[in-house]
């Protein structure tokens, strides 16, 4: 209202008269009861002080780079804000601040990301057109979003515990004492041995002769062609064991534990350098069993389930918590919270009310492990009232689906050849319907529709569901026949029994799941996956999306493994000139059937004396030690781990048996640690090696199949604070040089052309692996002069005396290193959501959805998702009974099932039916902290003051039968062990069921005393804080952290298999250690 | 904290709070289409008194009489503030924005980014923000914060507080607080000129509205000028907000 109207006249208008005529509509007004509550001395209003700060410091992209998080498994996208007064002190420079990377559509949720060719120093100020004003519009100056965790990366690189030089151990293995040692004499002891400690060096233990020359030979002892003897002598420097050639090479006895740069380590230095088969990560201990059901029910790659949050009406997420973990705070949490604001129904399925089931619309508490009883229910609920997609179903191939505009078809229609063992598939050739060498004799078969008669599927439009008949004296069946026959094994109530879910609540979420077309998805990982039974409970639940044919739709389940190539393009990384081929049995034994190796023989078959995962990869990382210290199948000589990201002594289940066998020198005579900090598993090593923090490497992690757009991200050096840490792949070069191994030094990596590169150094590889990224698709832009420029201050800045421009320019061509800072410059590449983006961008800013509302969108291809799986799914897997049990010899299941919790020997650790009275009556079940990104972030006393222990979490029926109260100490009675703890009394736990956190209970990294050099460090008591009181879990009013030995470890009261008894139980089909499945007590101490 | 001590003052001060309250609560109901109230306040008079006393050009015939019945008064509302045709005049501020919500997050339907005139955009992302800074719901207005409904119902409530803080002798700070959220929320109804103009050139046939919207405009605008600047004490969080004038 301008004043103008009024203007002199106002002033003339009498206060009195005013009020007087007011008075006359006291009696009218119906005045509503809204009020105002204003009591507070200083009145605040929300742009002011709250969400929005204004006040930032000037500084540009020379103060910048952007590279990736390594504190969790999300691997954001971040940006590193050096702070000023660079190059001084030991370290290179100190960090001001972590942040999320602005041009990552992945970190700025729910914005959009800035236009990928924005100019460093205008993303650095904000000053993108389009990112509007910092003031206003919640567009922060510091970039995009990074989580708690993240933030405190600062401590995990200027950690005060790091090692700081090599380190010998003095004294047995574990005994806490070391001695620095030069990296010279580090890289000599292990190349030679070492006399002081006793161990070989792998000039030693090495030794590796093709399979080809190998087996050929062999067969010619069997065939009487060629003496034992001959073949012993010839061979006896070079296999394992020359009565069983099938182990393989010596090299095989090197093993290497690490979990990331797989691409360098275990592509090329292990595998084709070295020749070993054993390069080993962390799947084990995580969710392999979930990966792997999902490969077995789709055709093309699919290793997990994520929905097209933003169409998606309805979402159940199963087991997993995307507000915490699973890529979550940055990524996934926004996205889900704006979706559920624009309409999406989201129920959660979890024992545990998590952070993701708080914002749920229903949480359905199922009973830990009978996941695969819930979701049978609801496909027998789906199936009775016909809400399964019948002309989805029915469509048997590629060319019948395309005609119905789905991108996807099933395996429902297909015939299964069900007198042949292991029941595999019918191909047309196998019926004689077409000869052997027509185009169409290995498709799949199925019954037409329109005919009757059984036909290649890809001649097929229309084909018969359910069908039981014998052609030509075959017996087939369908497999839609055998997996309706498996779902009604059981009625609704009965798998309600065994899910201890409702059996209204189960027809009521398959009602909703089938309510949305194609717009409903599931999301689920760990929860139902982690038991030994997990594989078959993922299968259960993927298999409920073929029912609806939900992928690749708008609002459906998206599979988009869209990037831009990292190993090839310019430069072919993964090819090795001269390179060995890794051959003979993994010794963790997975891809292989015990009965198909010569151990069988020698063993009187089954049982075979530990687990082998036919179907599964060799990455059943529980394995590992027991394995090494049975010498099954063979022994280990020499043990490399890079425990940053592989610290199995807190990760696996049962992890406290794996120092015994670590500090047995017979079971492993070398164990070299690479490590940032002397953890739980390096502190038994032989030598820990430096290592650099995330901050200060380089790496090239993967995203999952959760976005809609391409991305390929680059980790590169930021800082760096310990000078005489070396990546590890430096300490492999040096070693494989002085092996004189393939794969490293002059000569190593082959270009387009065929000309070869030295490797030197890590980035020797990595700055090749960005000219493939800046080249992959369209090329990107080159660096103008002011971006070069930028790239060059920017590395000074962070890097100091360790950034050697020549050098890292001379990694890749002139032409190329113009298109390598681009890369760099931006952390990676980022695809933009639409055409044009940068003038759409400038012109309807950041608060827009591109890919949703632009013409052009990258995201999408009308209704469907532009990245697509486009495949056959699975209802049944032929892979899997190939498969056959190492103890019993049965054939796995190839279709989902309700399955018991089993040790090895088939012993039932939980019935799916339910347990009679058990002596500890509570199931033990874990999560991710919301604080803390895996152990190794323990170290942050930022991350310890926001949670400083791991409660146990008890439903007051439990709690009050035990008369226990929120916050006493308690004792949880495991069995095997006991460990002290607090109680957090909540009805957001299954009653029979409690739980807590993992990633306490420290023993290593500033846990407990270290004596270096004879110098002895204490461990950390509180970070110099008073002591934190944390009588009642989530009530305390003040957060101090407490030492960072907190808590408890909770892998360590896991039961251990009772066959084995040196490692917990494990999923014999999909591969993971089973971390859910414990029985306990609890009473007040 | 201080207690007032000139008693007189603080009441004369409370019964023009309690006026402007009154005021604006009328004003609030009207313009959310509670019809009976605005018929009932056309029958008393009280819209062509309050307009009596502001000296400038109302049409106070349009103000007073009983030819309103409360249905025809709801069609009438309707025709211009509820249903989009060729009368509508959308009663909330996005809408006669002249700057675009570019910046806003929205994915509204009604956003057109880049153009001015939308649901929800910048001017309902500032009452929001006013309503909670003062733990206030509006009851009012169709749940869009900037309705001229909302807004009116939100310094109704300021104004009660007002009165009733000075009938208690509450603190200065609170006094000085609520007064400061009926400046900033006065500030932001400029556009209530824009929205008068277009009810104006809409309600061509009887005119009422026009003449409730041109005492709208007229009222707050004195409000803002005469009663909330002048008698509030400077302080620098709330003069700098004041409008510009």
């Amino acid at each position: 209202m301008s004043a103008d109207d009024s203007g002199e006249d106002g002033a003339g208008v009498s206060r009195r008269d005013f009020v007087k005529a007011a008075g006359s509509i006291g009696v009218i007004a119906a005045a509503s009861n809204a009020a105002v509550d204003v009591d507070i001395d200083d009145l605040w209003t929300d742009d002011e002080h709250h969400y929005v700060g204004d006040d930032y410091g000037e500084y540009g992209a020379s103060d910048v780079i952007h590279t990736t998080c390594g504190q969790c498994n999300t691997f954001c996208p971040i940006k590193v804000r050096l702070a000023d007064g660079s190059g001084t002190g030991e370290y290179s420079s100190l960090v001001r601040k972590l942040a999320g990377n602005p041009y990552s559509f992945l970190n700025t949720q729910p914005f959009s990301q800035v236009p990928y060719e924005s100019d460093p120093d205008d993303v650095a100020m904000g000053d993108v057109e389009g990112s509007g004003d910092v003031e206003t519009d919640r567009w922060s100056v510091s970039g995009g979003r990074i989580c708690l965790k993240g933030q405190a990366g600062i401590q995990t690189a200027f950690d005060s515990y790091r090692v700081r030089q090599p380190m010998k151990r003095v004294g047995p293995r574990g005994s806490g004492e070391w001695k620095t040692v030069s990296w010279d004499q580090v890289i000599r002891d292990i190349v030679e041995g070492d006399d002081d400690l006793g161990h070989p060096g792998l000039k030693d233990i090495w030794g590796y002769a093709p399979q080809e020359t190998v087996m050929s030979d062999w067969e010619a002892v069997q065939n009487g062609e060629l003496s034992k003897s001959a073949f012993d002598e010839k061979y006896a420097d070079d296999l394992i064991d020359t009565d069983h050639p099938d182990l393989g090479p010596k090299s095989n006895q090197i093993v290497d534990v690490g979990g990331f740069r797989r691409n360098f380590i275990r592509n090329r230095l292990w595998h084709q350098g070295l020749g070993s088969i054993n390069s080993i990560h962390h799947a084990g201990t995580c969710g392999v069993s979930s990966v792997m059901g999902n490969v077995r029910s789709h055709a093309a790659q699919k290793k997990r389930q994520y929905p097209d949050i933003e169409n998606c009406e309805y979402l159940i997420v199963w087991g997993t918590n995307p507000m915490v973990a699973n890529k979550g705070p940055t990524w996934l949490a926004p996205k889900l919270t704006n979706a559920i604001e624009d309409g999406m129904r989201m129920d959660v399925v979890d024992p545990r009310l998590s952070k993701t089931a708080e914002k749920a619309d229903t949480w359905v508490p199922v009973e830990p492990g009978a996941d695969g009883a819930l979701a049978l229910g609801m496909a027998r609920w789906i199936i009775e009232n016909d809400r399964h997609d019948l002309t989805y179903l029915q469509n048997p191939s590629q060319s019948a689906a395309s005609d119905d505009d789905e991108p996807t078809w099933s395996d429902a229609s297909h015939l299964v050849l069900v007198d042949e063992q292991a029941g595999p598939k019918a191909r047309a050739s196998d019926l004689g319907l077409v000869p052997e060498d027509a185009d169409t004799a290995d498709d799949f078969v199925a019954v037409d529709a329109a005919t009757g008669e059984p036909r290649p599927a890809s001649e097929v439009d229309t084909a018969v569901l359910d069908v039981d008949v014998t052609i030509d004296g075959t017996a087939v069946r369908s497999v839609w026949s055998q997996y309706r026959e498996r779902v009604f094994e059981h009625t609704i109530e009965e798998y309600a029994e065994m899910a201890g879910v409702p059996a209204k609540q189960i027809s009521e979420i398959a009602d909703e799941f089938t309510s949305h077309g194609k717009r409903a998805a599931i999301m689920a990982y760990r929860g139902p996956a982690k038991h030994t039974n997990g594989f078959y409970n993922t299968r259960a639940i993927a298999t409920l999306q073929h029912l609806i044919g939900n992928y690749d739709w708008k609002g459906g389940q998206i599979t988009p493994y869209a990037g831009y190539s990292t190993m090839s393009g310019r430069y072919e990384l993964g090819s090795v000139p001269d390179g060995h081929s890794p051959w003979g049995i993994p010794l963790l034994r997975g891809g292989v059937n015990y009965e198909d190796t010569s151990l069988f023989d020698r063993d009187d078959g089954y049982p075979a004396k530990r687990p082998w995962f036919p179907v599964a990869p060799p990455q059943a990382t529980q394995e590992l030690y027991g394995s090494a210290a049975d010498e099954y199948p063979y022994g280990v000589e020499a043990l490399f781990i890079r425990p940053y990201s592989n610290n199995h002594v807190m990760a696996i289940a049962g992890g406290d048996e794996i120092p015994a066998v670590l500090k047995d020198t017979d079971a492993i005579p070398l164990i070299v640690a690479s490590d940032t900090v002397i953890g739980e598993t390096s502190q038994y090593a032989d030598y820990i090696l430096p290592e650099p923090t995330y901050l200060e490497r380089w790496e090239n992690f993967g995203t999952y199949p959760n976005k809609r757009l391409a991305d390929e991200k680059i980790s590169q050096p930021a800082v760096s604070v310990v000078p005489d840490a070396r990546p590890f792949e430096d300490v492999l070069i040096e070693l494989w040089s002085e092996l004189d191994l393939p794969g490293v030094g002059e000569d190593a990596i082959p270009d387009a052309d065929g000309d070869l590169w030295p490797l030197e150094q890590a980035e020797d590889f990595y700055l090749k692996l960005a000219a493939n990224i800046a080249y992959g698709r369209n090329p990107v832009a080159d660096a103008s002069e002011d971006e070069l420029r930028v790239f060059r201050e920017s590395h000074e800045n962070g890097l100091g005396e360790q950034f050697d421009l020549d050098r890292w320019k001379a990694a890749v061509t002139d032409e190329e290193w113009e298109k390598v800072v681009t890369v760099l410059n931006r952390g990676g590449r980022f695809e933009e959501p639409t055409e044009g983006y940068d003038e759409a961008f400038a012109e309807h800013g950041h608060g827009y959805d591109y890919a949703e509302r632009a013409d052009g969108s990258n995201a999408y291809d009308g209704e469907h998702m532009r990245y697509k799986l486009e495949s056959r799914v699975d209802f049944y897997s032929e892979v899997v009974p190939k498969g056959k049990h190492s103890f019993t010899g049965e054939r796995f299941d190839p279709l989902p099932r309700v399955d018991d919790v089993e040790h090895y020997d088939g012993t039932v650790q939980a019935a799916v039916s339910g347990d009679g009275d058990r002596e500890r009556p509570l199931r033990l079940i874990n999560w991710k902290p919301r604080t803390q990104g895996m152990h190794r972030t323990q170290n942050s006393p930022w991350l310890r003051e926001t949670r400083p222990e791991n409660p146990v979490w008890i439903n007051p029926q439990d709690a009050e039968e035990r008369g226990i109260e929120n916050g006493d100490d308690i004792v949880l009675d495991a069995g095997r062990k006991t460990v002290d703890a607090v109680a957090m009394v909540t009805s957001g736990i299954r009653p029979g069921v409690v739980g807590a956190m993992w990633g306490w209970g420290r023993r290593g990294d500033g846990a407990t005393t270290e004596t270096i050099d004879g110098e002895t460090r204490p461990a950390v008591e509180a970070d110099g804080h008073s002591d934190y009181q944390f009588d009642e879990p989530m009530t305390e009013e003040a957060g101090y952290a407490k030492g960072r030995d907190a808590g408890f470890a909770i892998n360590h009261v896991q039961p251990l298999d009772e066959e084995l008894g040196d490692t917990g139980l494990s999923d014999l089909v999909g591969g993971s250690n089973a971390q859910y499945d414990a029985f306990v007590d609890v009473e007040r101490r | 904290m201080s207690e007032h001590t000139d008693t007189d003052a603080a009441h004369d001060e409370a019964a023009m709070a309690t006026a402007r309250a009154r005021l604006y609560g009328l004003l609030a109901a009207t313009f959310d289409g509670e019809a009976e109230t605005t018929a009932a306040a056309l029958d008393r008079g009280a819209f062509a008194a309050v307009a009596e006393v502001f000296p400038i050009d109302i049409e106070t015939a349009d103000l007073r009489g009983d030819g309103y019945d409360a249905d025809s008064l709801a069609i009438g509302y309707d025709n211009l503030f509820a249903v989009p045709g060729t009368h509508y005049v959308p009663p909330f501020a996005s809408a006669h924005a002249v700057d675009p919500s570019e910046a806003f997050e929205s994915d509204s339907r009604y956003h057109t980014a880049g153009e001015a005139g939308e649901l929800l955009g910048d001017p309902a992302a500032e009452m929001a923000q006013l309503y909670a800074a003062a733990g206030f719901s509006p009851e009012r207005g169709d749940e869009i914060p900037d309705h001229v409904a909302a807004c009116f119902e939100f310094m109704r409530a300021l104004c009660e507080r007002e009165a009733a803080l000075l009938d208690e002798g509450g603190s200065e700070a609170n006094l000085d607080a609520v007064r400061d959220l009926q400046a900033r929320t006065l500030s932001r109804l400029g556009w209530i000129d824009r929205f008068e103009a277009a009810v104006a050139s809409s309600d061509t046939v009887e005119g009422v509205f026009a003449a409730i919207a041109r005492l709208a405009r007229t009222f707050t605008a004195w409000d803002a000028q005469e009663v909330v600047q002048t008698d509030l004490q400077p302080s620098e969080t709330t003069s700098s907000e004041l409008p510009d004038q």
